[in-house]
C-alpha cells in the first residue's frame, strides 16, 4: 500500500486510463462551476476577478489532465499561455478596478449601470 | 457505454452542491443565518463524500484503475478552497483561500507528471498574481476591525441572486460532466510503445548535445566520439524503438565546411543508458519552441500591451470638483490661447 | 350666329397665305420665301451679348447691394445706367443691321446625341428684325420705367429697394433670353425667367396677404400655359429634330408642309406637326393672359406700379404675341391654330372690356384694358396680320406704360387711393398738370381717336384685316364694338379722376401696400384728417411721363414710314422676319387701294373669293370711318355719363361731385348686369368652384388617407419594434452580472440542446 503511494500518479511513460482521467475532469468542471457561481453572485469586483482566475485554473487543470492522457506536452504549453493571459488580465483588471473605485468609491459592479436599457 | 459515475448520482451530487453553495453564500445575518451557512457547509461535505463513495463503489464493481490516493485530499482541498473563496465575506480571506486552491491544483499537476507547470503555477499565481490581488484588496477596501459582519462593506456582505446563479452554475456542471462522461469511455487509450517512442524520438533526435552529455556521463563515448549527426538535418541518429545509437569520430572539417567523419559505430540496446530519455521539461520546451513559436510572440505582445494598458489606466487622476476643473481649464485655455477645452489633459 | 360663324370659318380662309410683298420676294411661293429669309444666317458681332449681359450685371450688383444693405438710390442709378447702355446697344444693333439674320453664341450649352437625333441648344442669340423690334422697346421702356421707379419706390430705400431693382434687372435679362434666344430652349429659359421675376415682383409686398395670393395665382395659372409650351417645344424636337430657329425654319419637311398649307391641304400634314402650334398657343395664352387663363393679370396689379407698367402691360405679356410671331411658320401649318387664336383674342377683348367698364379701381381698369388690348393683338395674329399685331404691341407698350405710370403717380401721390369715385379734378391740382396732360394723351391713344393717335393706326390694321378676310366680319364687328367700349371706359377714368371739381380722399394706406409710411411724414402729410395734401410727382416721374407721351404721339409717324411698301415701319421690320406672312386677300386689297383699281376676286385654295369690304369701301378706309366714329362716340358717351359740368365735360356732362354721376342712375335701373360685370362675370368664382374646390376636396381626402392609412401603417411598423423593445428592455439592466447570468444561461440552454441531440443520435446508432 505504502509503496504505491508515489507522488506521481503513474510513472510517466505509463498510459493513463479514462477512468483515471474522469475524476480530474470532474474536479476541473466543478471548479469552473464554482468560479461561475462566484462570478454571478459576488458583488465585489475583486472577488469577481478572482473567480475568473479560478475558472482559468479549472481550464488549466483540464488541459494538463488531457495532456497527460495523450502523453503529449501540448496541454502544458497551453497552460503557459493561460498563465500569460491570466497575468495580463490580472494587471488590466486590477488597474480597471482601481480606476473604477476611484470614480465611485465603491467596488460594486452594480455601481456602473449607465448602459441600462 | 461505460459510465464513470451513474447519472442519477451525478445529478444528485450537482443538486446537493447547488443547495449547499446557495446556503453557504454570504448574506445579511438574520435569525438562523449562521445555521444556514453551517447546513450548507455540511451539505457540501456530504457531496464530497458522496462523490468519493461513488468512485469507490465504481472501483469495487469494475476493475478499472482509479487515481492516486493523493488525488482525494488535493481535490477536496482544491474544491473546498474554491467554495470557501466564493462564500467568504472578506476579500482577503477569499484571496488566501484561492491560494490554497492553487496549491492543491499544483499537487494535482504533480500527480499528472507536470512538474514544471506545478512549480511555475506556485511561483506565478500564488507568488505574483495573487499578491497583486491582495495589494489591490488592501488598497481599495477598508478592512473592518473585529469580527463584526455588520461593519463589512455592503458589496461583500451579501450575494446577488444566489439561487438563480447556483441553479445555472450547477446545471451547467451537470450538463458538462454528463457530456464529458458520455464520451470519455470512448477515448482511445494511447498504446505505450508507439506513442511514447514517437514522442521521445522526436524530442531526443533533435537534442544531439543532450544525448552526447548523457552518453558521456555513462562513459559510453570514447574521446573524440559523439553521437552521429545526420549530415542533412543535423539530427542525432538514434532509434528509440530499436534502442540503437550511432556514434561517430569527427576530426576537423572538410573543404565544404562539413565535419570530417573518420569512423562510425553503432551502440546496441544493451548499451542504451537508463537515463537516456526526454524529461518533462525537455518535452515542454521542445513543444513550446518547435510547435508554437508564433504563440510565444503573441503572448509577448499580450503581456506588453497589458503592461502599457495597466500603466495608462492606473495613472493618478487628480480628482477635482467641477468648478475647480472648469477654473483649471480656463487657466489652461489662457495659457494655450484657446477655448475652455483640454482640461482633461 | 356667332357660333355658326365660328364653326363654319374655323378652318378656312386663313389657310390662304402668301409672302409679304415688302419682303422683296413677291411672287415666290411660301416655302421659298421662308427659305430665303433664313438661308443666310451668319455670325454676328459679339457686342450684341451686351444686351443680356448688362442687365445681368445690374442684377448681380443689385444683389450685392442687397447683401451689403445699401441704403441709397444707388441700385436705381446702376440699373438705369446699365439698362440705358443696353438700350443703346440695341439701337446700335438696329442701325447696323443689314437685313441678314445672324446668331451670336455666348457659350455652348446643350450638345447631346439622343438616339439618331442631335440635340443642340446653345446659349446663343438670334438676331433678325423681329428680335430688334422687340428688344428696342423692351430695353427702352425698361430704362424709362427704372428711372420712374427710382422715385416711385423711394419709400422702400433700405428695405426692398435693392430687391426690387435686382428682380427688375433679372426680368430684363430673362426677357432678352426670351426674345433673342436662338432656340426654343433659350426661349423657354427666358419664359420661365420672366415668370419668376413676375412672381417675385407681384409678391414684392410679401407682408400683404393679397399680394402673396396674387403672386401665387399668377405663377400657378402660368404653369398651365408653361406646360403647353414645354410640350410644344418637346414635340418640335420630336417632329423636326431641332429646336434651333435657323435649322427649324430651313427644315425641308416644314417647307413642304407650308406649301401644302398654302394650297389649303391640311390632310397630309401629320397631326404632331399641327399639334405643335396648338400647344405653343396654350403657352402664349397663359403668358399673355388670354381668355381662359387671363385671371391672373388683373390680380397681378398688387405689385408696384412700375412693375405693372413694364411687365404686366408693356413687355412680358407680349411674350405670347412674340412666341406666335416667331413660330409663325409652325402656326401656318396647323389647320385650327390661327382661327382659334383669332377667336380667343376677340372673345378676350370683348370680355375684358365689359369687365373693365364696371370697375372702380383705376389700376384694375387699366389691367382689364391690357387684357382687352392683348386680345386685339391675338386677333391680329390669328387674322394673318402679324404687322398689325406687332404694331399694336409697340404702340400699346408706349401708351399703356404711360397710362399705368400716370395712374401710379396718382396712387403714389394720394396714399394708395385708386378708387375713381374718391378722386376728382386731379389735373387741376398744383403740380399735377403734367400728369393730367400725359394721361390725356394715353387715354386718347387707348381710345383710338382717329388720325391723332398711334393707337388708332395699329388698331385699324387689325380691324381692317378682319373685314378683308372673308368670313371674319363677325370678328371685325365684335372688335369695333369693343373699341367703342374701350373709348368709353378709358375716358370714364379721365373724366372722373382728372377733370371736374377738385376732390381727393387719401387711401387708407400707402401705395396700398406696406409699412413704409415714413416717407410721407417727411412731407408733413396727415392722411386721415382734412389737412391732406397730395404728394405731387417729382422730376423723374414727370420726365418719364413726358417722354412716353411724346413717344406715343411720335409713333403715328411709324405708320407713314414705308407705308406703301410694307404697311409702315413695323411692317418693314416684320417683313424681314419669319413672321412675314399675310393673306392673299390683304395683298389684293392693298394693291387695289394703292393702284386705285377695282377690287377683284383672288384665287385661294378654298375657291376664289373677293376681299371683304366695309360698306363697299376699301376696308382700311372704311375702318378709319367706322372705328373713328366709334371711338368718338365712346368718348362722348363717357363725357355724358361721367363728365363734369361745363367745358371740362365737353358740355355734355353733369357731374358735380366726385362720386355722383349720371351713370349711377342708369346702373340702378340696369338690373344685376353692372354688378355682374363689376364682379368680373364671376369667372374667378367659377374657376374656384370648378377647379380649386374639387382639388381642395380631393387633396383633403388624400391628406386624410395619407394621415390615417399610410401614416397609420407606417406607425404600426414603427410601433411593433417599440413594443418588442419594451418587453425585452429590462434584460438590458446595465449590471455586468446580469449579462453574465444571461450568458451562462444561454450556454446552459445550448449545451442542453446539444446533449439531447447527441443522445438522440447515440440512441439511434
Amino acid at each position: 500500500m505504502i509503496e504505491s503511494l508515489t507522488l506521481a500518479q503513474l510513472a510517466y511513460p505509463e498510459p493513463m486510463s479514462a477512468s483515471v482521467l474522469a475524476p480530474y475532469l470532474f474536479v476541473s468542471t466543478a471548479m469552473f462551476a464554482i468560479g461561475l457561481v462566484g462570478f454571478l453572485t459576488r458583488k465585489n469586483m475583486i472577488i469577481m476577478f478572482l473567480c475568473t482566475e479560478l475558472m482559468f485554473q479549472a481550464a488549466g487543470l483540464a488541459l494538463i489532465a488531457f495532456g497527460r492522457h495523450h502523453l503529449g506536452a501540448d496541454g502544458q504549453t497551453f497552460v503557459i499561455f493561460v498563465l500569460c493571459v491570466a497575468a495580463a488580465e490580472a494587471a488590466m483588471a486590477l488597474a480597471l478596478v482601481v480606476l473604477l473605485f476611484r470614480h465611485r468609491e465603491s467596488l460594486s459592479a452594480s455601481a456602473w449601470k449607465e448602459l441600462n436599457g | 457505454m461505460e459510465q464513470i459515475i451513474h447519472p442519477i448520482a451525478l445529478y444528485l451530487i450537482c443538486g446537493l452542491g447547488a443547495a449547499g453553495v446557495a446556503m453557504a453564500l454570504p448574506r445579511r445575518d438574520r435569525e438562523g443565518g449562521r445555521t444556514l451557512t453551517i447546513v450548507g457547509g455540511l451539505l457540501l461535505a456530504a457531496t464530497f463524500g458522496l462523490g468519493a463513495l461513488m468512485l469507490g463503489l465504481k472501483a469495487g464493481a469494475t476493475d478499472s484503475p482509479l487515481p492516486n490516493y493523493f488525488f482525494y485530499p488535493f481535490a477536496a482541498i482544491g474544491l473546498g478552497g474554491a467554495l470557501r473563496m466564493i462564500t467568504h465575506k472578506r476579500p482577503v480571506y477569499s484571496a488566501l483561500y484561492f491560494i490554497m486552491t492553487i496549491i492543491a491544483s499544483c499537487g494535482m499537476y504533480l500527480l499528472l507528471s507536470a512538474e514544471f507547470m506545478a512549480f511555475a503555477l506556485v511561483i506565478i499565481y500564488a507568488g505574483a498574481i495573487l499578491i497583486t490581488y491582495l495589494f489591490v484588496i488592501m488598497l481599495a477596501t477598508q478592512a473592518p476591525t473585529g469580527d463584526k459582519d455588520e461593519l463589512l462593506d455592503e458589496v461583500d456582505a451579501e450575494a446577488r441572486e444566489p439561487l438563480l446563479a447556483c441553479a445555472i452554475g450547477f446545471v451547467l456542471l451537470g450538463l458538462l460532466t454528463a457530456a464529458m462522461f458520455r464520451g470519455i469511455g470512448e477515448l482511445p487509450a494511447p498504446a505505450r510503445a508507439t506513442t511514447l517512442a514517437q514522442a521521445d524520438n522526436g524530442v531526443l533526435v533533435n537534442l544531439p548535445k543532450k544525448v552526447d552529455k548523457i552518453l558521456d556521463r555513462n562513459d559510453l563515448l570514447p574521446t573524440g566520439w559523439r553521437v552521429a549527426r545526420d549530415p542533412e538535418s543535423g539530427k542525432a541518429m538514434l532509434d528509440v524503438d530499436a534502442r540503437t545509437i550511432q556514434i561517430e569520430l569527427v576530426d576537423g572539417k572538410d573543404h565544404h565546411g562539413h565535419p570530417n567523419v573518420i569512423a562510425t559505430r553503432t551502440l546496441t540496446s544493451e548499451d542504451w543508458p537508463a537515463d537516456l530519455e526526454a524529461n518533462n521539461l525537455d518535452r515542454l520546451g521542445y513543444n513550446l519552441l518547435n510547435d508554437h513559436p508564433m504563440m510565444i510572440e503573441v503572448a509577448g505582445i499580450i503581456l506588453l500591451m497589458a503592461m502599457l494598458g495597466a500603466t495608462v489606466l492606473a495613472r493618478k487622476h487628480v480628482e477635482l470638483e467641477e468648478d475647480l476643473k472648469a477654473a483649471q481649464a480656463r487657466k489652461l485655455g489662457a495659457y494655450m490661447g484657446d477655448g475652455p477645452q483640454g482640461g482633461a489633459a | 350666329m356667332m357660333t355658326a360663324s365660328l364653326l363654319n370659318t374655323l378652318a378656312s380662309p386663313i389657310a390662304m397665305l402668301a409672302p409679304e410683298a415688302g419682303g422683296g420676294h413677291a411672287g415666290g411661293n411660301a416655302s421659298a420665301h421662308l427659305e430665303h429669309l433664313v438661308s443666310h444666317v451668319g455670325h454676328g458681332p459679339k457686342w450684341v451679348l451686351l444686351i443680356p449681359f448688362l442687365p445681368f450685371l445690374a442684377f448681380v450688383l443689385n444683389a450685392l447691394y442687397a447683401a451689403f444693405g445699401v441704403k441709397s438710390k444707388l441700385p436705381a442709378w446702376t440699373t438705369v445706367a446699365l439698362l440705358a447702355v443696353a438700350f443703346a446697344t440695341a439701337l446700335n444693333m438696329f442701325l447696323n443691321f443689314d437685313g441678314t439674320p445672324y446668331t451670336v453664341q455666348a457659350f455652348e450649352w446643350f450638345n447631346l446625341h439622343y438616339g439618331d437625333k442631335h440635340f443642340v441648344a446653345n446659349f446663343s442669340f438670334y438676331v433678325d428684325k423681329l428680335t430688334i423690334l422687340w428688344m428696342l422697346f423692351v430695353t427702352g421702356l425698361a430704362t424709362l420705367i427704372a428711372l420712374y421707379a427710382s422715385e416711385y419706390m423711394s419709400h422702400d430705400i433700405g428695405t426692398g429697394y435693392n430687391r426690387f431693382f435686382a428682380a427688375f434687372s433679372l426680368f430684363v435679362v430673362s426677357m432678352s433670353c426670351l426674345v433673342m434666344g436662338d432656340n426654343l430652349i433659350m426661349l423657354y429659359l427666358g419664359w420661365e425667367g420672366v415668370g419668376l421675376c413676375s412672381y417675385l415682383l407681384i409678391g414684392y409686398f410679401y407682408k400683404k396677404p393679397s399680394a402673396v395670393a396674387a403672386a401665387k395665382k399668377a405663377f400657378i395659372v402660368n404653369r398651365i400655359g408653361d406646360l403647353g409650351l414645354a410640350l410644344g417645344v418637346y414635340l418640335t424636337f420630336v417632329h423636326f429634330g431641332t429646336v434651333q430657329y435657323s435649322e427649324l425654319f430651313q427644315n425641308a419637311q416644314l417647307h413642304h408642309y407650308i406649301d401644302m398649307a398654302a394650297g389649303g391641304d391640311f390632310s397630309h400634314i401629320p397631326g404632331t406637326a399641327q399639334w405643335i402650334a396648338l400647344l405653343l398657343m396654350v403657352g402664349a395664352f397663359g403668358k399673355s393672359a388670354q381668355f381662359p387663363l387671363y385671371v391672373w393679370l388683373p390680380d397681378a396689379m398688387e405689385g408696384p406700379t412700375p412693375v405693372s407698367a413694364l411687365i404686366h402691360a408693356a413687355t412680358m405679356v407680349t411674350a405670347g404675341v412674340y412666341l406666335i410671331a416667331r413660330m409663325y411658320p409652325l402656326f401656318l401649318v396647323s389647320e385650327h391654330a390661327l382661327p382659334i387664336v383669332a377667336w380667343i383674342g376677340t372673345i378676350t377683348a370683348l370680355l375684358a372690356a365689359t369687365i373693365g367698364m364696371a370697375q372702380f379701381d383705376i389700376k384694375r381698369i387699366m389691367a382689364y384694358s391690357t387684357v382687352s388690348q392683348l386680345g386685339y393683338m391675338f386677333a391680329g395674329l390669328g387674322l394673318l396680320t402679324t404687322t398689325g399685331a406687332a404694331f399694336h404691341v409697340l404702340t400699346h407698350a408706349f401708351f399703356k406704360a404711360l397710362l399705368f405710370l400716370a395712374c401710379g403717380a396718382v396712387m403714389h401721390g394720394f396714399a394708395g387711393q385708386l378708387d375713381l369715385r374718391k378722386l376728382s379734378g386731379v389735373a387741376w391740382m398744383k403740380g399735377w398738370g403734367i400728369v393730367g396732360v400725359t394721361m390725356l394723351v394715353g387715354c386718347m391713344n387707348l381710345a383710338g381717336l382717329p388720325y391723332i393717335t398711334s393707337g388708332f393706326y395699329s388698331k385699324d390694321m387689325i380691324l381692317a384685316e378682319a373685314f378683308i378676310t372673308p368670313g371674319y366680319a363677325a370678328i371685325g364687328w365684335i372688335l369695333v364694338f369693343t373699341a367703342i367700349l374701350t373709348a368709353y371706359y378709358t375716358f370714364r377714368v379721365y373724366f372722373r379722376v382728372f377733370v371736374g371739381p377738385q376732390h381727393a380722399e387719401p387711401g387708407d394706406d400707402h401705395h396700398g401696400d406696406d409699412d413704409h409710411g415714413h416717407g410721407h411724414d417727411d412731407h408733413g402729410h396727415d392722411h386721415h384728417g382734412h389737412g391732406f395734401h397730395p404728394h405731387a410727382p417729382g422730376w423723374a416721374i414727370n420726365t418719364v411721363l413726358v417722354i412716353l407721351a411724346c413717344a406715343s404721339m411720335l409713333a403715328i409717324s411709324l405708320a407713314y414710314i414705308q407705308k406703301e411698301e410694307s404697311h409702315g415701319w413695323v411692317g418693314s421690320m416684320v417683313a424681314q422676319s419669319t413672321a412675314s406672312f399675310h393673306s392673299p386677300y390683304a395683298e389684293a386689297a392693298h394693291h387695289a387701294h394703292v393702284e386705285h383699281t377695282e377690287m377683284h376676286a383672288v384665287a385661294g385654295p378654298v375657291g376664289t373669293a373677293t376681299p371683304g369690304t366695309v360698306f363697299g369701301m376699301d376696308a382700311h378706309q372704311g375702318m378709319i370711318l367706322v372705328s373713328g366714329i366709334g371711338a368718338i362716340f365712346g368718348v362722348l358717351l363717357a363725357a355724358y355719363l361721367h363728365g363734369p359740368k361745363g367745358w371740362q365735360g365737353l358740355f355734355l356732362g353733369g357731374r358735380e361731385h366726385a362720386d355722383k354721376c349720371r351713370m349711377d342712375a342708369i346702373a340702378k335701373r340696369a338690373g344685376p348686369l353692372p354688378k355682374w360685370a363689376e364682379n368680373k362675370w364671376y369667372v374667378d368664382e367659377f374657376y374656384h368652384m370648378v377647379l380649386v374646390l374639387p382639388l381642395r376636396i380631393i387633396s383633403h381626402i388624400f391628406h386624410w388617407v395619407d394621415k390615417l392609412l399610410i401614416d397609420g401603417l407606417v406607425n404600426v411598423f414603427g410601433f411593433l419594434p417599440r413594443v418588442f423593445a419594451w418587453i425585452i428592455r429590462p434584460s438590458q439592466s446595465g449590471v455586468l452580472q446580469g449579462y453574465a447570468v444571461s450568458m451562462a444561461g444561454g450556454l446552459v440552454v445550448i449545451l442542453f440542446v446539444v446533449l439531447i441531440i447527441v443522445t438522440r443520435a447515440g440512441g439511434a446508432s
